[in-house]
């Protein structure tokens, strides 16, 4: 009894840190492929199960952009997702600026780049596609 | 009594068309919250995920450092604070104030690839963390080798970013708040720091409305501060410093053009062109205004430690 439980923490603690490592490896590398002329500013890690139903975007965090600035929004999904990570911004009277998907023809993009005309702080709304359970990192960068 | 109701009716259709009309091109206008203070009460419910949205929406030196660069600024080691050292901080308030500080500082040093004099920065910031007990969240070996090397920016700036986030998330998670909260104000006031003693050299129209804009987060600043203003003289002194320049800022204006985004494809990859705009309107005598408050307060933040 006590061997199994000795064995289930050991086990259980592998995970914990094989996940660490498995993220840390999944923002490096979203930081590293953003682009030759990216420079990183934030990175947004990402963990959500599957939504109970259809609704809001569930990982929601406030960011401020700045006018006269182009920004990239790198979308990385972890392997073992079930759904695509995807985002939408928001301005401070909460309209759209801009989706990684097209409700209309269904696709994802892997990265958004945004012209940032107006100062402000903005709402970044990250979610996978149709509420599914994932993890990723959303890392964004400023383009030169 | 139809005629009444008629009257009625098209005056409210009329009201309703002119609101629709005019909705794609108004103006609305960033003001500061009614209250010049933020009560404590309020500012102490703020939640972990609030204070993190406030520590993201500060804007980071790396950006300012990259606006100076688009300006073809030249670097200047004048605008760093090189005549801190980190053996007199005795104070966890010093510690962390100049850690933010030096933060600042280093971001402006790795934009400008000027990493080989970073090593004297890199070692007061270790010594600061170590003092604050925060140390293990500065990998400052792998900093310095990315310093010295040159070789990969990217890496540099992603693990010297990384490292504060971290610090900031621990001393938040661990009760020490007051401390998270310096380190923020004092990334911040460098940052406005070299903005505005850059614009005294080089005035450029782009830097100068990003002076400005700092007015659309100075609120939060003082919200994140706010809790502590009774904590010790320090921190009180602190947030009427910032008041201070608050109160510099109060007059600037901030106007948004609303406009739908443009969204097209290129190379199978989403670019979206913000049509809506942000408008600062600040007078000479304000800016000289923010520039001097900024410089007194920097240098004095400065001379204290």
């Amino acid at each position: 009894m006590k061997k199994n439980l000795i064995t289930f923490i050991v086990l259980l603690s592998a995970g914990f840190i094989l996940n660490g490592q498995t993220t840390d490896k999944l923002v490096s590398n979203c930081v590293m492929n953003a682009g030759p002329d990216c420079k990183y500013l934030k990175d947004f890690r990402i963990q959500l199960s599957k939504a109970p139903a259809a609704g809001e975007m569930r990982y929601k965090a406030q960011m401020s952009l700045w006018k006269n600035t182009k920004y990239k929004f790198s979308l990385c999904t972890a392997e073992d997702s079930k759904g695509e990570l995807i985002l939408t911004i928001k301005n401070d009277a909460n309209q759209v600026v801009l989706s990684s998907f097209d409700a209309k023809t269904g696709k994802t993009y892997k990265s958004v780049e945004l012209t940032c005309n107006r100062s402000g702080i903005y709402t970044l709304n990250y979610d996978f596609k149709d509420g599914q359970q994932g993890s990723g990192v959303g890392v964004v960068s400023m383009v030169r | 009594m139809i005629k009444g109701r008629s009257f009625i009716i098209v005056v409210l259709v009329l009201l309703t068309f002119n609101a629709c009309r005019n909705s794609s091109g108004r103006k609305a206008e960033f003001v500061f919250p009614e209250a010049d203070t933020i009560p404590v009460s309020e500012a102490e419910k703020l939640s972990t995920e609030a204070i993190e949205d406030i520590a993201r929406n500060i804007s980071s030196p790396v950006e300012i450092a990259n606006l100076l660069q688009s300006l073809a600024v030249p670097f200047s080691p004048d605008y760093l604070a090189s005549s801190i050292d980190a053996n007199k901080q005795t104070t966890s308030f010093d510690k962390a104030f100049t850690l933010g500080v030096l933060g600042a500082d280093l971001g402006y040093l790795n934009m400008y690839e000027k990493t080989g004099s970073s090593i004297d920065i890199l070692s007061s910031i270790r010594k600061l963390a170590e003092g604050l007990k925060v140390g293990q969240f500065f990998d400052f070996e792998t900093i310095k080798r990315l310093s010295i090397s040159k070789s990969n920016l990217d890496s540099l700036l992603f693990i010297s970013i990384d490292s504060y986030t971290q610090i900031d998330r621990y001393l938040r998670d661990n009760s020490r708040g007051q401390l998270s909260a310096l380190m923020i104000i004092g990334v911040w006031i460098e940052g406005q720091y070299l903005a505005t003693q850059v614009m005294t050299e080089y005035p450029d129209p782009v830097l100068r409305d990003r002076i400005g804009e700092q007015k659309i987060i100075l609120n939060d600043l003082l919200l994140l501060a706010n809790p502590y203003c009774s904590r010790d003289t320090e921190f009180g002194e602190l947030c009427r410093d910032l008041q201070s320049i608050k109160e510099k800022y109060r007059d600037v204006r901030i106007t948004y053009t609303l406009g739908e985004p443009v969204t097209k494809e290129v190379d199978g990859a989403l670019v979206v062109e913000q049509t809506e705009t942000s408008v600062v309107d600040m007078t000479d005598e304000q800016l000289a205004g923010i520039i001097e408050i900024t410089k007194t307060i920097r240098n004095k933040l400065i001379a204290n430690n």
